[in-house]
């Protein structure tokens, strides 16, 4: 009897042991999420900016209402402009709605004003003027100023923010990130890699970029070849 | 003891058990970080960093596992050795695990807008593990 209630007992603590280390080693593993790859290639569906026949794709994840995707955002529209035949811009959304009340109300301002073929000059507004509406209570009011400033027609714009599509695509771009590793913003993904630590002037951006095309069509990652293939 | 009450010490233990691996994943998380994959609905992450996600510090997940190990443990002590006690505490404890979810369902419907399949996942070991209690009272009031 003794000798069974023991055996019972070594298998519980094994057993809560086993589980313990089990999750830990899950949590620990999904930490690391994958190798720091873009998980979802660029596709027709992004906003893309820059060369239309680039050897260098240029991927950002950001929030409209973070202040490092602003201080980001005038570096980023240097370097498309510096490499105009070369450099490829692509902006996904990542709002962190958590921490930024309006960043996903932001993502569909700029989702809304693309449906009018406006979609970089909402989110270059957007990021200038971050100082204006973040973290302010009528941040609405300024969006409204935004989509007048634009010319944009306010009737179709408004139908167009309860559009469930827009959410969803917006829904698509965070889980994307999710499934890249993306854990903050802005976090930038070149030719498909990301990169580990964001360049922390124009200067170290420009050396990057510049190594990609060095580096050329070789270093191109697979990821971003079958999905012109598959899109095309 | 009877054979009854050994199938419900079963399920309690099996299902405080799979209560226990969720919330523990979920405390291990917190610690490690990194963002959370979710399975089948989205927001696990709007849910788990919310101010809600922690009390005093500790986070809602720490607590939930210790409550799913105390039930697993309390359930494997009465199959052991029969105990009345072990049987109180899971009768105690069930009712209070399942108002806690209760309420951290609503946090996530009416005010995160989120839901986060692990939190889902809980509440529904701990509803199971209430309302087996309850059918095993009333098992024992009708003898």
């Amino acid at each position: 009897m003794n000798g069974k209630r023991i055996t019972l007992w070594l298998i519980v603590i094994l057993l809560v042991g086993g589980a313990i280390w089990g999750v830990m080693r899950a949590a620990k593993n999904s930490a690391s999420t994958g190798t720091g790859d873009l998980a979802v290639a660029v596709s027709e569906t992004d906003w893309k900016t820059g060369s239309a026949n680039p050897k260098v794709v240029l991927v950002e994840y950001a929030d409209f209402e973070c202040p490092a995707c602003a201080a980001y955002h005038p570096v980023v529209k240097q370097m498309v402009a510096e490499f105009p035949n070369d450099l490829q811009f692509v902006y996904r959304h990542f709002p962190l709605k958590q921490i930024h009340q309006h960043a996903e109300l932001a993502a569909v301002v700029a989702e809304a004003a693309g449906k009018q073929g406006k979609f970089w000059e909402m989110h270059d507004i957007l990021m200038t003027r971050q100082s204006e509406w973040a973290g302010n209570r009528t941040a609405q009011g300024f969006f409204v100023g935004y989509i007048q400033s634009l010319g944009l027609d306010l009737d179709k714009f408004k139908a167009d923010l309860a559009d469930r599509e827009i959410k969803k695509k917006i829904s698509d771009s965070y889980n994307s990130g999710v499934r890249s590793g993306v854990q903050g913003t802005p976090t930038f993904f070149l030719n498909g890699e990301r990169l580990v630590s964001n360049p922390r002037n124009p200067e170290e951006f420009r050396t990057l970029i510049k190594a990609a095309i060095a580096g050329g069509a070789t270093s191109t990652p697979a990821t971003t070849m079958a999905t012109s293939s598959v899109t095309r | 003891m009877a054979k009854n009450e050994r199938l419900f010490g079963a399920a309690s233990a099996i299902l405080s058990f799979i209560g226990f691996l969720d919330a523990a994943y979920l405390t291990a998380k917190h610690y490690i970080g990194g963002a959370l994959p979710c399975l089948i609905t989205s927001g696990c992450d709007t849910v788990t960093t919310s101010a809600y996600s922690a009390l005093f510090g500790i986070p809602i997940a720490l607590f939930g596992a210790l409550y799913y190990l105390s039930v697993f443990i309390a359930a494997i002590v009465l199959l052991d050795s029969g105990s009345r006690f072990a049987r109180y505490y899971i009768f105690l404890a069930t009712p209070f695990g399942f108002l806690v979810s209760l309420w951290l369902i609503y946090l996530q419907a009416f005010v995160l807008n989120a839901f986060c399949s692990y939190c889902l996942l809980s509440a529904a070991t701990s509803t199971l593990l209430f309302i087996l209690s309850l059918l095993w009272r009333r098992n024992l009031a009708r003898k």
